[in-house]
Parts: structure tokens; sequence; C-alpha cells
């Protein structure tokens, strides 16, 4: 009686054993899922946002703006406000309340163009770039120092003290020269343009000679 | 004979899938920092709370100030009572734990460093992370005569207006400058008198 019991059990043997091996794989599809979370492990982002490849300083964006490099688009972060008195040539407005609304995506997740982000410092331009390199959005940049930075820089350059090196003077010649580009005019600009005062030749001066007195002539 | 030789290596199969199974169970370890909040939300919440504070405020008993700058930093000279953590290693188990004690403390973590822009990076990846017990301290420290000054900054205040600057030099350029001749005296020319020849003097 007892062994055909244990037979009849036995003979589900390998269902049970498939049984086990299906709870067991059941269990480990649930496992991973502690494990999902949106982005890049927060410990790539760390050092991701230490270290400062992302900045990219003014002198190096008014070189691309001025050559008209097409591989750059230039994202402005600030309020609309702020974007309507005063933005750098052909930059486009993305609000950072923004930045995950539809539309906005098109321009930052795409493989063709280099973003340059900025806003007045590079505070919020800097929040937009941790968040969408979490998303694992590539060729972000941002614009070290933003907009104050550019206005000290290239728009109104300081003039280099007479003991500073020939490298800063000529440094200040490519800022001047740039701030021209982006509109800014200079004294001495229209200072050339005056006409030269013409000099007077100078008067020349006649001496009427005198008559000679007539010479005591010698007599006798 | 072939009943017995089936069952063995279905047994054998078996235990194999069993032991890597187990061998996967051990191995298995929860990542250690696990993003509690996802992108759009923590947007959401930078841009509709404030996270600042001033230096005015610290007198809060609840606050714990974190220094986030390096150690050789934070020993020329820190702020009161304040903790040295450094944002490269603001993730390690430790200073986890640091974060962990004072959330479930109730307490706030006010980061500081040299600008609030060297804040930023660590504060919004806490942040992230869950800790919503985290604020920034919007100051800018700098050294005299080897002792901190710290003093309250704004962030991206807008320090200059270009617009206007750009117009003001157009404007200036655009009024033709009357250019001052300063009209030099006439020199005074001086005629030197000619020595006369000494006339030839009448002689006998």
């Amino acid at each position: 009686m007892v062994k055909k019991k244990i037979a009849k059990v036995l003979s589900f043997r390998y269902k049970i054993l498939a049984g086990v091996l299906l709870l067991l794989a059941g269990g480990l599809v649930l496992l991973p899922k502690y494990q999902k979370h949106e982005g890049i492990k927060p410990e790539e982002l760390l050092s991701n946002t230490i270290s400062p490849e992302r900045y990219m300083t003014t002198d190096r964006l008014a070189h691309i703006i001025i050559n008209q490099d097409p591989s750059f688009i230039l994202i402005d972060v600030r309020d609309e406000k702020s974007f309507a008195s005063y933005t750098l040539p052909n930059a486009i407005n993305i609000p950072l309340e923004k930045l995950f609304d539809e539309g906005s995506d098109s321009y930052l997740n795409q493989n063709q163009f280099d973003v340059v982000l900025f806003s007045n410092d590079n505070f919020y331009a800097d929040q937009a770039w941790i968040l969408c390199n979490r998303l694992g959005y590539k060729h972000m940049r941002v614009l070290k120092g933003g907009i104050n930075q550019w206005y000290t820089t290239i728009i109104n350059p300081m003039k280099p003290a007479e003991n500073m090196s020939a490298a800063e003077y000529e440094l200040y010649a490519t800022r001047k020269a740039a701030s021209m580009f982006f509109g800014v005019v200079y004294p001495e600009q229209v200072k050339a343009e005056a006409p030269e005062i013409v000099k007077e030749a100078p008067k020349k001066v006649i001496t009427v000679e005198k008559k000679k007195k007539a010479a005591a002539e010698g007599g006798c | 004979m072939k009943e017995l030789e089936k069952t063995k290596r279905i047994s054998i199969a078996a235990t194999l899938f069993i032991l890597a199974v187990i061998i996967g169970l051990l191995t298995y370890k929860r990542p250690k920092n696990v993003y509690a909040i996802n992108t759009k939300d923590t947007l959401e919440k930078i841009t509709s709370t404030s996270y600042f504070t001033t230096l005015e405020e610290l007198k809060n008993p609840e606050y714990v100030l974190i220094d986030i700058r390096n150690q050789y930093e934070f020993e020329k000279g820190h702020l009161e009572n304040a903790i040295n953590i450094y944002a490269a290693e603001i993730l390690s188990e430790d200073n986890i734990k640091v974060f962990e004690e004072l959330k479930e403390s109730n307490k706030t973590a006010i980061l500081y460093g040299n600008n609030p822009q060297e804040v930023n990076a660590p504060f919004l990846i806490l942040y992230q992370l869950g800790f919503d017990n985290i604020k920034l301290l919007a100051i800018e420290n700098s050294y005299l005569q080897n002792k901190l000054i710290s003093k309250n900054t704004v962030v991206e205040k807008s320090t200059a207006d270009i617009t206007a600057f750009i117009n003001e030099s157009v404007k200036k350029s655009n009024t033709v400058e009357t250019v001052k001749t300063v009209v030099a005296p006439p020199k005074k020319v001086i005629t030197v008198e000619k020595k006369k020849k000494a006339a030839a003097e009448g002689g006998c």
C-alpha cells in the first residue's frame, strides 16, 4: 500500500520539480525592482557634476558666435522677461521651469548639436545641466559665469593696466573687437572719423631789413 | 536502467539551477544610493520652493552646518560648528549616514561652500536622493589676513543691463563730439638782430 502511494507521488516528481524551479524563477523577476530608477547612477552623476568639463568660457563662446559655427545651439534658461531684455544672438528661451516640457526635448536630447546653457550666472544653467545629465543627455555645455561674465569680459572688457603683459593687451584687443561685433561702439571709433585738424603753416616772419644807416664814410 | 539515467540527469540539472539561484541571491546587492524622486518632480520642487538661507537665519537650533569644501580649505577657516563633508565624497556610506541621521532627528542640513554655485551640484544630488531636509547657504567666502569672511549673496542676480549699455555707447557715438582745438598762442619770434658789420670807418 505504502509503496503504491510513494510510487504515485513519485510519478509527479518532475512536475513538482518544475514547479519549484518556476517559483524560484518568478522570484528573480521580482527582485530587480529595487534597482529601477530613472537615469544614471547617483555616483556617476556626482563625478560628472564635479568635473569642470562642462564649462565653456565666454571668450570661446564669442569666438563661436562670431564665426557662426552651425553646430551650436544656445539656450537661455532665464525667465521670459530677462530673455526679452537681453540675450545672446540666436538664443532659444527655455525657462528652467519648462525644461522638461514638450517641445524642449527636441533641443536638449539630440546628437547633432552642442547645446550651451546659460543664465545670469551659472547657477540655474548648472541645475538644468545636472538634471539633463542624469537623464543621459549628451553634448551639453554651460557658459561659465553666464551673462554677467559675458558683460564683464566681452561687452565691457576692462582695459589692462600699463604694467600688464602683452598677452593681456592682446586679449583686450580681441575682446574689444568682439564687443564691437555685438554692437558696442567706442568713442575712439568716432574720433577717427573726425576731420583732421589742418595745421596752419607757420607764419613766415618777414623781417624787414632796416636800411643801414649810411656808414660814416671816411673822408678827409 | 534508462529511467535511472534520466532521473540522474534531471537531479543534476536541478541542483545546478538551484545553486545558481542561491549564488545569485547571495551576491545580489541593493544599490547603495537610489533616487527617491524623478527629474520632473525635482525640477518642480526646486523651481517652486525656496531652499536658500542667509547667515542671519543660522541661529536656528535645528540647523546643522555642513562645509562641502575640501579639508585644506576647511582647516583654513570655517563657520562655527560646521561639519566637513567634501563634495566629492558626499555619497560615501558614512556621509550618507550622517544625512540620514539628520533626517531622522528632523534637523535641517545647511550646505555651504565658497560660493553658492559650488554647492549646487551636491545639493541637487542629495535632493534627488530624497533628502528634502537640506538647504543651501547663499554666501560668498573670502579671506582677509587668514580669517574667513562670509557675506550673503544673491544667486542669478543680473549685474548689468547690457542693452542699456550698448544703446548708451551707440548714443555717445552719434553725438558728434565737438573737437576743441586749443589755439596755441602765436609764437614769439625773436629776431636776432644781426650784428652790424663794422662799418668801414673812415680813416686816413
